[in-house]
């Protein structure tokens, strides 16, 4: 089978997909009861896109 | 003849406080090879360290989401390490790499062609790839802990 799987992903989405693949296993691990883990999964899915969006913005001066 | 004084009880039931265990009724040790067995299962297979523990959501979501990782990152055409890497980040890498245990074959399976970093998606594929084996660790050490009784 020489058949390879290619996918393209833009910036963006590659930034939402690892942020959400990451808190919901970091969800599932650190908190036990399904309230309490849904609460985490969102808290650090929000989390993630505010430093990854304050880390690309505090880096824009120097990207040139 | 007997007589029963009121101040001491007929029956001396054990008392439960909490979930522990009676006072005289030892509970079963956590086994340190079986916490050990435990971690090199999850790492080989990841999720398994915590299905051997009937954590059935937990090795589900551990499976699925390294899992999920591995085959983006490759199909990216991230770059996937090998024992033969020309300086110290390579072998910082490969460790990474390796953590997915048996999944690293997978990525190599899906990743025919070789990586190609030269665009920003290859990029991202080799960093979902070192996150995928790093997480794997993760949840083997998670699973080790709660093997030892220490968290669940």
């Amino acid at each position: 089978m020489t058949a390879m799987l290619l996918v393209t992903l833009t910036h963006w989405q590659a930034f939402l997909f690892f942020a959400a693949v990451i808190s919901v296993a970091f969800g599932f691990l650190g908190r036990r009861q399904p309230k309490d883990r849904v609460k985490y999964i969102l808290w650090s899915f929000f989390l993630f896109l505010v430093v990854g969006i304050g880390i690309a913005w505090a880096m824009y001066p120097f990207s040139r | 003849m007997n007589q029963h004084n009121d101040e001491t009880p007929l029956l001396e039931l054990p008392v439960v406080i909490d979930g522990a265990p009676p006072q005289g009724v030892r509970q079963a040790e956590p086994s340190e090879a079986k916490a050990w067995s435990v971690a090199i299962a999850g790492w080989l297979v990841p999720g398994l360290g915590h299905a051997m523990q009937r954590m059935w959501g937990r090795a589900l979501v551990v499976f699925f989401t390294v899992g999920l990782l591995v085959v983006v990152g490759a199909s990216m055409r991230g770059n996937l390490f090998t024992s033969n890497g020309s300086d110290a980040f390579d072998t910082l890498g490969y460790v990474a790499d390796l953590g997915v245990g048996s999944f690293y074959f997978l990525a190599r399976a899906v990743e025919r062609t070789g990586a190609d970093v030269s665009h920003a998606g290859g990029d991202y594929g080799t960093r979902f790839l070192a996150t995928a084996g790093v997480l794997n660790l993760l949840a083997a050490l998670h699973a080790y802990e709660a093997a030892r009784g220490r968290k669940a």
